[in-house]
């Protein structure tokens, strides 16, 4: 009783940070500002959806706990790397910042090539 | 597994679709490729959660070990895609 109350309470969370993470793909304006909407579902979506299946099957099955947690340390590591390089890459091909943009500290030290072969807008 | 509790994971599952549709939608109409790649990242994630809730909910773990193995590799997408973008080859 107490643990499928722990195993839900992880659930719900992980669905909300997912949800949001929807919400915020459909509503930002460009694309980096998607990219941070996107780290919440790489993180601690995905973490807290597996702790919940990690808990949940603790009493039954002590080494799938232990794949569980391996699964959440490769998520947390691999994940935002990937993010960052298509940030980086973005940033390179001269995706464009939306117009309300405040301050672009970046642009005295990456040299940008836009490109048209990639078709953005 | 008492009924509440399967209710939940129900219910959970329901909203995971509806946040795997946005990320569709987003890699649908997203203007660049980069968008897409964000969304594809990001639809990994949920398809990810999706498949733990279902391991809850039908007591099994058969499906567990693609859990782990998608977090190992799910990044290699598109870190290729992001370097295809870099520098418009990939290695």
């Amino acid at each position: 009783m107490l643990l499928e109350l722990v195993v839900a309470a992880a659930m719900l969370v992980g669905t909300f940070f997912m949800v949001v993470t929807g919400i915020g793909l459909m509503r930002f304006p460009d694309v980096y500002t998607r990219m941070h909407a996107s780290g919440k579902a790489g993180t601690v979506g995905v973490a807290m959806l597996i702790l919940a299946a990690t808990i949940h099957f603790a009493p039954t099955d002590p080494f799938l706990s232990v794949r569980g947690v391996l699964a959440i340390v490769f998520q947390l590591f691999t994940t935002p790397g990937a993010t960052y390089l298509l940030a980086h890459a973005s940033y390179v091909r001269s995706y464009p910042l939306h117009a309300r943009t405040e301050i672009d500290e970046l642009e005295q030290w990456l040299p940008t090539y836009p490109d048209d072969e990639f078709g953005h807008e | 597994m008492s009924a509440w509790f399967a209710t939940t994971t129900d219910v959970c599952l329901i909203f995971l679709f509806v946040s795997a549709m946005l990320c569709a939608y987003r890699l649908l109409i997203g203007p660049g490729a980069a968008d897409r790649a964000v969304a594809l990242d990001t639809l990994t994630s949920v398809v990810l959660g999706m498949i733990c809730l279902l391991c809850i909910r039908y007591a099994s773990t058969l499906y567990f070990d693609a859990v782990w193995i998608l977090t190992l590799v799910g990044f290699l997408g598109s870190t290729a895609i992001a370097k295809y973008l870099a520098r418009g080859r990939i290695f």
